[in-house]
């Protein structure tokens, strides 16, 4: 299935603030009046991170937040172009192409969704908490690890006021919460039953994951949100294929349009993992 | 209204409407910058290199961004000729914008073979042929000499009734031999200049970062001085049209391209970042020639003195 374009639009809008989370993390709001109407979670914008021609391609971030016309993306300083957004300041103009991509499924009969946000993986869960609960959802679990305390998404702004929404904390370190891995509570958040299985994060956690699934009595709705380099976003330079399964034998999909969100089934992972580390920078 | 003609007669009936063309490989077959800008306006689509069978394309990571570039290893994935052919030259036929398919392929008959089948649908204004793939095996063959582009071009000339585009590979010691050879072998134009070959290394993990041979085509405004030289120097070498490609993300990018020779031009990778800079050039071009009292953009053409003996 590939994505429709037809929502996305080139839209310019004024950076309202800029946040130094802890641990690194950045969250930056932008007005971005036609994106915040119609972003659903999982999907990506195109954000032009300065003038250019350095760097030249626009940056791939998921919708994190969206409030009225505003809307936040989270991210890290991992090179030229998040460094750039992380020193835009209050006033600055920030170009926004969206929203691309295919989103989350959710549906209103769901009872409960539970979320696997790995690091960085945070990003498109505060969004996706609040669709859920406003569709009827019944209620939205986010298990979220990272390295050590200091580095993970501070639960109060996956919940952000909406009811119905928990966080399960866990850290390598064992600094905060389950000492161990995310992938560690997925068994104990899906006994009393779930309708959906939502994940994103480093492509050995999506693995994990992945594989925790198989062993479990796993709902049928199981999803993971990928990254690849990207050169546009909208399916036309070809730059983000992802190893998926079909007809039988590892085929190329398009993370922009195919994904970034795909059923987990259809990723091939083994051919995931063997793909250089430079795959996703 | 402006006084200036912008339309270029690129021979065998091919005259596009203006000369802004969005480049091979960065517009795919215009399926989805028709979703996102009015492609009609355009001057000529460009499509994405198109094969006798259909390529999976090359494994990843397939593109890499370098300073004020992009390097690119996309392996020319396509669903192949038949395809664009029976299916997508429909669309095509009911559009207002010229398209000119790009063929690639590893031999002369399988060249020829793609313009055959094309030939059978509407909707296609000219072939590019695509010499110069930096990105697969045989593809930069043909680019490189030109007695077997020469010989290349002459069969394809041969074959096809339509107007014939030679896309020019940068990575040659003489580019306007090239021209020279697939002008007089019956090219219609030629279009200068393709990807350069380049490297981006991954120091960490002490290799490149492009996969198989780790090179790929460098495109961007990195490549714009290295564009603009050759466009110069296939002027120089050929009375056919020039379409100028490399690194265009301006009015002006695109303003130089004209006085260094060109008679049209192509947009490549600026369209990813900026989807609707082509229209944008188009309209700024046509502002520039009505300000300047020009007829033609090609009234800018600069005019080399002698070299000294």
């Amino acid at each position: 299935m590939l994505s429709s374009l037809s929502r996305a639009r080139d839209e310019t809008g004024e950076v309202l603030r800029v946040e130094q989370l802890p641990g690194g993390l950045v969250e930056l709001t932008a007005h971005l009046p036609h994106l915040a109407a119609t972003a659903r979670a999982g999907e990506f914008a195109q954000l032009r991170c300065g003038p250019g021609p350095i760097p030249l391609l626009r940056r791939p971030f998921s919708v994190a937040w969206v409030d009225g016309e505003s809307c936040s993306f989270v991210f890290e300083r991992v090179g030229a172009g998040t460094r750039l957004l992380a020193a835009m300041r209050t006033g600055d103009m920030l170009g926004s192409l969206g929203p691309l991509g295919i989103g989350f499924t959710l549906q209103p009969s769901m009872r409960r969704v539970v979320c696997v946000a790995g690091g960085l993986g945070c990003a498109p869960f505060p969004l996706l908490a609040k669709q859920a609960r406003t569709m009827g959802v019944g209620d939205v679990v986010i298990l979220h690890g990272a390295a050590t305390a200091a580095r993970l998404y501070p639960s109060e702004r996956f919940v952000r006021g909406v009811d119905g929404v928990r966080v399960v904390e866990s850290t390598d370190d064992g600094t905060r919460g389950h000492h161990g891995l995310v992938v560690d509570l997925i068994a104990a958040a899906l006994s009393d039953g779930a309708d959906a299985v939502h994940a994103c994060g480093p492509n050995p956690m999506l693995a994990a994951t992945a594989a925790t699934l198989r062993d479990l009595v796993a709902p049928r709705i199981v999803e993971a949100s990928l990254e690849a380099p990207m050169g546009c976003g909208f399916g036309t330079c070809l730059g983000c294929a992802l190893p998926v399964r079909r007809d039988g034998g590892t085929a190329w999909a398009l993370c922009c349009r195919e994904g970034p969100v795909m059923p987990m089934d259809t990723v091939d992972w083994d051919a995931l993992r063997a793909l250089p580390p430079a795959h996703v920078a | 209204m402006s006084n200036a003609d912008l339309r270029v007669d690129l021979g065998r009936g091919c005259v596009l409407p203006n000369p802004v063309g969005v480049a091979s490989g960065t517009f795919g077959y215009g399926f989805e910058f028709e979703q996102l800008i009015d492609i009609q306006r355009l001057g000529a689509i460009y499509t994405k290199g198109t094969t006798p069978l259909p390529r999976e394309g090359n494994p990843p990571p397939r593109v890499a961004e370098t300073a004020g570039g992009m390097l690119n290893s996309i392996g020319l994935q396509n669903p192949g000729v038949d395809h664009v052919a029976t299916v997508y030259a429909a669309s095509f036929a009911r559009w207002h914008v010229p398209v000119i398919v790009n063929v690639a392929a590893a031999a002369v008959e399988e060249y020829v073979r793609c313009v055959r089948t094309l030939d059978a649908a509407d909707g296609i204004a000219a072939y590019e042929l695509n010499i110069s793939c930096p990105n697969i095996a045989h593809g930069m063959d043909f680019g490189l000499d030109p007695a077997a582009a020469g010989r290349l071009v002459q069969a394809v000339r041969g074959a096809t009734p339509r107007c014939l585009v030679v896309k020019l590979s940068p990575n040659v010691t003489e580019i306007g031999a090239v021209a020279r050879a697939v002008e007089d072998a019956g090219a219609d134009a030629v279009s200068a200049v393709n990807t350069f070959v380049g490297m981006k290394v991954h120091l960490g993990l002490r290799r490149p970062v492009l996969p198989n041979r780790g090179t790929g085509g460098l495109s961007g405004p990195a490549v714009k001085p290295l564009a603009l030289a050759a466009v110069a120097r296939v002027r120089a070498a050929v009375r056919i049209p020039v379409v100028g490609v490399g690194g265009i993300a301006s009015v002006e990018d695109a303003l130089e391209f004209f006085v260094a020779g060109a008679d049209a031009i192509q947009v490549g990778t600026a369209n990813f970042a900026d989807p609707s800079v082509s229209l944008r050039i188009l309209d700024g071009l046509t502002a520039y020639a009505e300000a300047a009292g020009l007829q033609r953009l090609t009234d800018l053409r600069w005019q080399p003195a002698p070299l000294p003996a």
